[in-house]
This record gives C-alpha cells, sequence and structure tokens, in this order.
C-alpha cells in the first residue's frame, strides 16, 4: 500500500483542533482565530518579547513535550497541543481555566487566549482587574492580543469614556457589543475602534452620543467591517454612513433602526457599495422613500432579510421599478409593517420576483385585499411565517386558498381581520405544522374554530392516541394560541383544546367573557403595569406553567372531562355535549368596555 | 459500491505492533482517515491490508468498539458542534461507560482517535478529560496527570494576579 501514507500524515493535522468559540456567522474573514496555525503564529508572537521563559519560544510540538523524558513521561504530557487545546476549550468557567493555565507553561500557554479570547466584563470588579492587567508594564503574558470579543452591554447603565478607554490598547478585537452604553462619547469609542483593523462587528445601538466622529473613525480604520449596528444612534449624520458605506464593502447586516435622521443616499451608498449585504433593517428610518428599497433589492443578489417596519413613506413604486428580468432568489425574510401606502399591486410584485420568500409581514398594510393573498398563495410550500394583522379587507376565501397552496405554515397572525369566520379557522386547523396562530378580535369564530384547532391535530395522529394512554401520544405541534377579544368561545372549547394540545405554552383570552372567573385567576399572567385598571380587568392571558395550571383546574371542575370518556376527549366534538354544565355565570365580567382596548393582546 | 455491499464487506487493519484485526467497512469508516484513504486509491486496496502505524492493538480494538456501537449514527455536519461541545458534562451513557478506562488507556484512545480523525470519538475524549479538570485546583490538576510544575512561584504568582478577574464570581 504505497499511496496512503503521506496522506495519513497530511490528514493527522487537518484533524486537528477546533478552536472555542467560532465564529456563530462561520465568516471566513474571522476565521483567524480559529485556525491552529493562526494559533501557534500569535503564540510565537507574544513570546519572542517575554524574556522569562527560555524554553518556552517558540511554537510548542509533540518532540517538544515528550522528547527529554519520554521513558517516565505521564500520558497527559504527549498530547500535542491541539488536542490539549481541544480539552481545554471544554472547560466553561473562566475558574477552570485559570487552574489550568496555573498547573505548568504548557497549559498555560495553550489555556491563555481560550480564557482571553471573551474576557467576562461582567461586573465593574471583573472589568477593574481586566483593566488592570491590560495596563500593566511587564505582563506575563500579552493577554491584550488574546482578545477578540468585548461586551459591555451588562455594565451599560454605568460605562463611560473612562470606563472603555483602558481597553483601547486592544487591536485586536472582531466583536465590539457596547448595546445601550448611553455614557459613551465618541471620546471612547473613537479609542476603541483606531487600529482595529480586525474588527468585524460593531453593537453600539442604543448609544446615543455617538456622531459622524466616530463613524469616519470606522470608516477609516475597519476595513473587514461585516456587521453593524446602529440603532437609535439619531446623532449620526447620513454624510459620515456614505463614508462607512464606501470604505467598509464587506457588510453583511446591517442595522439602523430608528435612525430617522438619515436619508435616501446613505441607504443607496450602501446598496451600491456593499453588495454582499445579507440582512438590513431599517425599521422607523421614516424619511427612506422608495428608490432605496428598488436598489437594496436590484443590487444585492445575496440579500436574505430586508426589513422595512414602519417606513411609511414607501409606495408601490419601490417595487415596480425592479427590473422585470431579475429574480431575488435569496430573499426569505420581508417585514413591511405599516407601509400602508403600498396596494395588491407591490405584493403581486414582489411574490412574483421574490419567489422564495419564507417570512412575509404585512401587519397594518391596510389596503390589502385577498388580491396580495391570492399572490402570497403562490409561495406554495416556501412561506412559513406570514403576519396579515389588520389586513382587514380580507375574507375566507383567500385564506381557505392560502391554506390548500402554503401547507408549511407554522406562524399566521390574522388578527383584526374582521371579516374571517369558523370557515377560514377551520382550514387553517389543517396546516400540519401549525405551532402559532393568532387570532385577536376575529369576533366572528365560535367554539366550532377552536375545536377544530384542538380535533384536527388529534386526529392526524388518532391511530397513536388510540393505541397509547390518553395524552402520552397526542403530538399536536400548536404553542401559541391568541383568541383575545373572541368573544364568543367557551370554557368547553377551550378545554378540549388544553387536552388535546400538549405543547402549548402561550393562551391570551382577553376580554372573552367566560373567562373572567375569579377560579382562573391564579393561573393568569400578571397584567402589564401600565395597563389602565379597566384593561386589567379584562386580561387574560396564560403562559408557561399557567397553561398547565389552568389545563389541570379545569379538568378538575365537576362536570368537567372527568366524566368524559377518552375517546370524546379526543374528538372533542362529542365531548362538548356532556359539559355544558360548565357554563357558569360570570357576573363581575365588564363586557361591555371592550372597544376601549384597541389592541388588547400586545402583550402577548 | 452500493449500500448493501459496505454492510457486507470486509477490511483489514493492522496495528502496529503488527496485529491484523478483520472489521466491517462501514465500522472502520468511521474513521475519516481511513474513509478518504480508500476513496481515494480505490476499491482495490480494500483488499489488502491497510497498516495503521500510530496504534497499537489494544488501543486499535478498543477504538473499534466504539466504531461499531456508533456505526449507525447520523453524520453530523463538521461545523454543527459550536454550542454542544463547550458542555462537558453532557456525555450519552454507553460513552460514559466506554470512557470507564485507566488514564493511560484514555489518553491512548484520544491520540488514536486524532489520528484516524474519529471526531465524535476525539470530542467524548476530551469531553471526559475536561471533566476530569472541572473544579480541581492547580495542584490538584498536576496530581491527576501526573505534571510536573515548572513555573518558579514568582511566575505562579504572577499568572494567579494577572488573571484575578477569573477567580471573581
Amino acid at each position: 500500500m504505497r499511496g496512503p501514507v503521506p496522506r495519513m500524515a497530511t490528514i493527522n493535522t487537518a484533524a486537528a483542533p477546533y478552536r472555542a468559540s467560532p465564529d456563530p456567522e462561520g465568516d471566513s474573514q474571522s476565521s483567524s482565530s480559529n485556525s491552529p496555525a493562526r494559533q501557534d503564529y500569535e503564540e510565537s508572537d507574544f513570546y519572542t518579547g517575554n524574556n522569562d521563559s527560555q524554553s518556552s519560544i517558540g511554537v510548542p510540538t509533540f518532540q517538544d513535550m515528550a522528547v527529554s523524558r519520554e521513558a517516565c513521561e505521564s500520558p497527559a504530557n504527549r498530547l500535542p497541543p491541539e488536542v490539549l487545546i481541544t480539552i481545554l476549550s471544554k472547560l466553561s468557567t473562566p475558574l477552570d481555566l485559570l487552574n489550568s493555565m496555573s498547573v505548568s507553561k504548557t497549559w498555560a500557554r495553550n489555556s491563555v487566549d481560550l480564557l482571553w479570547h471573551r474576557p467576562a466584563c461582567t461586573n465593574w470588579n471583573r472589568h477593574g482587574f481586566i483593566c488592570r492587567t491590560l495596563s500593566s508594564p511587564n505582563p506575563y503574558f500579552a493577554y491584550r492580543d488574546f482578545i477578540k470579543r468585548l461586551n459591555l452591554a451588562t455594565l451599560a447603565d454605568t460605562v463611560n469614556d473612562g470606563s472603555i478607554i483602558p481597553l483601547s490598547v486592544c487591536t485586536r478585537v472582531e466583536r465590539l457589543t457596547l448595546t445601550n452604553c448611553k455614557g459613551i462619547t465618541d471620546n471612547g469609542l473613537i479609542g476603541l475602534l483606531t487600529d482595529s483593523s480586525r474588527l468585524l462587528a460593531l453593537d453600539i445601538s442604543g448609544d446615543k452620543q455617538i456622531t459622524a466622529a466616530s463613524m469616519l473613525v470606522l470608516a477609516d480604520n475597519c476595513p473587514r467591517l461585516q456587521g453593524l449596528n446602529i440603532s437609535s444612534c439619531v446623532k449620526i449624520s447620513n454624510e459620515s454612513m456614505i463614508a462607512v458605506a464606501e470604505n467598509c464593502r464587506y457588510i453583511k447586516r446591517l442595522k439602523l433602526n430608528e435612525c430617522k435622521q438619515l436619508e435616501d443616499s446613505a441607504i443607496i451608498a450602501f446598496a451600491q457599495n456593499c453588495r454582499n449585504i445579507l440582512e438590513i433593517d431599517l425599521q422607523h428610518c421614516q424619511t427612506i422613500r422608495d428608490l432605496p428599497v428598488t436598489e437594496l433589492l436590484a443590487n444585492g443578489l445575496t440579500l436574505r432579510e430586508l426589513r422595512l417596519a414602519n417606513c411609511d413613506l414607501i409606495t408601490d413604486a419601490a417595487f415596480l421599478n425592479l427590473p422585470l428580468n431579475q429574480t431575488y432568489e435569496h430573499l426569505r425574510i420581508l417585514d413591511l409593517t405599516s407601509c400602508a401606502r403600498l396596494t395588491d399591486k407591490a405584493i403581486e410584485m414582489i411574490i412574483q420576483v421574490a419567489p422564495r420568500l419564507r417570512n412575509l409581514v404585512f401587519a397594518k398594510c391596510k389596503n390589502l385585499t385577498d388580491t396580495a393573498v391570492n399572490a402570497i398563495s403562490k409561495l406554495g410550500k416556501n412561506l412559513h411565517y406570514l403576519h396579515l394583522g389588520h389586513c382587514g379587507q380580507i375574507t375566507d376565501d383567500a385564506v381557505i386558498k392560502l391554506v390548500a397552496s402554503c401547507n408549511r405554515i407554522r406562524y399566521i397572525d390574522l388578527g383584526c381581520c374582521t371579516h374571517l369566520t369558523d370557515r377560514s379557522v377551520t382550514k387553517l386547523a389543517s396546516l400540519p405544522k401549525l405551532r402559532r396562530i393568532g387570532l385577536v378580535k376575529c369576533s366572528q369564530i365560535t367554539d366550532a374554530s377552536v375545536y377544530a384547532l384542538a380535533q384536527s391535530r388529534a386526529r392526524a395522529h388518532e391511530q397513536n392516541v388510540r393505541s397509547g394512554d390518553r395524552f402520552a401520544h397526542s403530538v399536536s405541534c400548536l404553542e401559541r394560541v391568541h383568541l383575545s377579544y373572541c368573544t364568543n368561545l367557551t370554557l368547553d372549547s377551550i378545554l378540549i383544546l388544553l387536552n388535546n394540545c400538549l405543547k402549548l405554552t402561550h393562551l391570551s383570552l382577553t376580554g372573552v367573557v367566560a373567562f373572567l372567573r375569579p377560579d382562573l385567576e391564579p393561573y393568569c399572567r400578571d397584567a402589564p403595569e401600565e395597563f389602565t385598571e379597566h384593561q386589567r380587568n379584562v386580561f387574560c392571558v396564560f403562559s408557561g406553567v399557567g397553561v398547565t395550571g389552568l389545563r389541570r383546574h379545569l379538568n378538575s371542575l365537576p362536570n368537567a372531562l372527568g366524566d368524559v370518556d377518552d375517546d370524546q376527549t379526543m374528538t372533542g366534538m362529542m365531548g362538548a355535549a356532556a359539559l355544558n354544565a360548565a357554563d357558569e355565570e360570570d357576573g363581575d365580567a365588564d363586557a361591555d368596555g371592550d372597544e376601549e382596548l384597541e389592541d388588547g393582546d400586545n402583550t402577548g | 459500491m452500493s449500500s448493501t455491499d459496505k454492510v457486507e464487506q470486509t477490511i483489514t487493519l493492522v496495528s502496529n505492533d503488527n496485529i491484523p484485526t478483520p472489521v466491517a467497512l462501514k465500522v472502520a469508516e468511521r474513521s475519516m482517515l481511513i474513509k478518504n484513504m480508500l476513496e481515494d486509491i480505490g476499491e482495490s486496496a480494500i483488499e489488502s491490508p491497510i497498516p495503521i502505524p500510530n496504534v497499537n492493538d489494544q488501543v486499535l480494538k478498543k477504538v473499534l468498539e466504539w466504531c461499531e456501537h456508533h456505526k449507525d449514527d447520523p453524520a453530523t455536519a463538521a461545523d454543527d458542534d459550536s454550542d454542544s461541545r463547550k458542555k462537558t458534562t453532557d456525555i450519552e451513557e454507553w460513552d460514559q461507560k466506554f470512557m470507564q478506562v485507566d488514564q493511560e488507556m484514555l489518553f491512548e484512545i484520544i491520540l488514536a482517535s486524532n489520528y484516524l480523525d474519529i471526531k465524535p470519538l476525539l470530542d467524548v475524549g476530551c469531553k471526559t478529560v475536561a471533566n476530569m479538570i472541572k473544579g480541581k485546583s492547580p495542584e490538584e490538576i498536576r496530581k491527576t496527570f501526573n505534571i510536573t510544575n515548572d513555573f518558579t512561584p514568582e511566575e505562579e504568582e504572577q499568572i494567579r494576579r494577572e488573571n484575578e478577574w477569573a477567580e471573581d464570581r
């Protein structure tokens, strides 16, 4: 066997270590710290500057560790460094890593960057120790060069420039997270960004004092940047973002929420310069008009996720002006919440050019009619998530057609689609993968809808259920059901739903008279603090253990399911006849105030 | 080659102490080293014994025992272990028992799985060692693995001081 021998030798190194904390995005740019070769280079890099450890200079190898005392060496000492690193990377607490570091010089070399890869600045004590070490004139290791990730989000409320300036000696940072560090100004941030040429991701969302000055430094120093989140940084100028777009051309993920100061020209600059954009979120960038949207789609051939919620100046033209000969196969997620000027025409065009859309949000696009839903139906099995809340013109016919062609829907919201009746819900209940359904204020629906939701799931697995004990084999996928202000509903149907859908973790019934009973209150979640007294009175949301508690309680009531045999439990409608006794008086319910609650389900 | 062939097909591995072991192809292919090699040189090689120069018979048999038990495991995506490999405690029961061997053998299994490129076995081995490290002081770790402390007291103190943040809870 001549061929394979050299092959074996090469594979041995190729099989080498994976490192701790791989880049979750799998970006090739950031893999520098993941490769063993890189690691060795970094080790030797700092060791040459260190005079106290002659024997450690250079790359540790199998020979280094085993050659001299081979015979009496313990097996742990014979491990090649990549295996030792693999072992050490499985230690999850900093203390275990520190203890390993203190074992020997070999162990120290192979633990130190695991420990400092992402130092935990999670309280001020730690932050102080870390800064002290970074400021030390003659440290044992060049710790500053190991730091690849810095995250001060847990100290956000109290961080200021003084607390981040000691960290500016770290120039190999790849991910810098300063979410909601409102105290930080350009003075502090510029120090961190200067010379950080390896920076891949910057999150300064909520850092409202940051201005153009920082963004210009970012543009000049961080050419590899791939992710940027400046949400709510309202002082950052349009011009400085154009500079970022022109210099940071590898940007893939961009979040500019609430940046109302940004104009079309900045977004167009990103569309034209950063051709690798995967995700862009422009929620509440309310000055954005049609042209940037057209440009982002037409130029961003890898665009996967486009979020334009509340960009309410956008019109049909943003989509109708797209080049006709192009399709956007990568586009999966499109959020156009409250883009209220859009009409069916835009939706038809979108579906035509982006046939692989998976998540669609058209909530509060009030002009949409059945024509738009019929267009959406063309997505077929690609569609998983659809939000049409407040699209009040939609009728049963369109929903029935949608379900017939898109049978992989997992999440659907039709809240406030007030024309919908039991016909729609009965059909929706047949979706085999449905996990979450929102029907808030679909006030025409009755118990028949809830029975359908409970029953169709059971029917799909009837054989399992019959062969096993009462609930064990019921595998309904339904997890979240929103039925607030579906005022016709009664206890009977909900109990069947609870008993048939064991994965249920959320059930909202705010404003449904039958559920405003004191005996259910212990299982109900607390109303949000900002609610008025009236809102509190009608609030009725069960989640987590509350759902379990509600199920147990309702089953324990006299004349509830305890008297019904198993078969009837699983087939819902039959059981209903026996359950009428549960129809109790809801004397304290305050049914006539419902109209005051525009969106009573806003907490669920 | 069809999959039924693979189930029946047997190859022979030869350890570095020259002991041949016949093994089902499907089992042997848990080793990416062997799998890739066979793909490279083609079926003709299956006929002849394959030397495994870095592994002795005792260890090879132990490794093959693991491969046999895990021969039907679904192939894991190469980089799909970002989370799972951080949790050191979750080792499935059979693997835990399998790893109840003396330390010498434990490290031999690790070295062999590294050499043979059997990532899931390497992973289990490394998790087992990591679990032996967890919660121990440096001196306890040295004792456990018979490692000599080559730091001066001053160096050890310096490292402790510079990494004090890791001790803060």
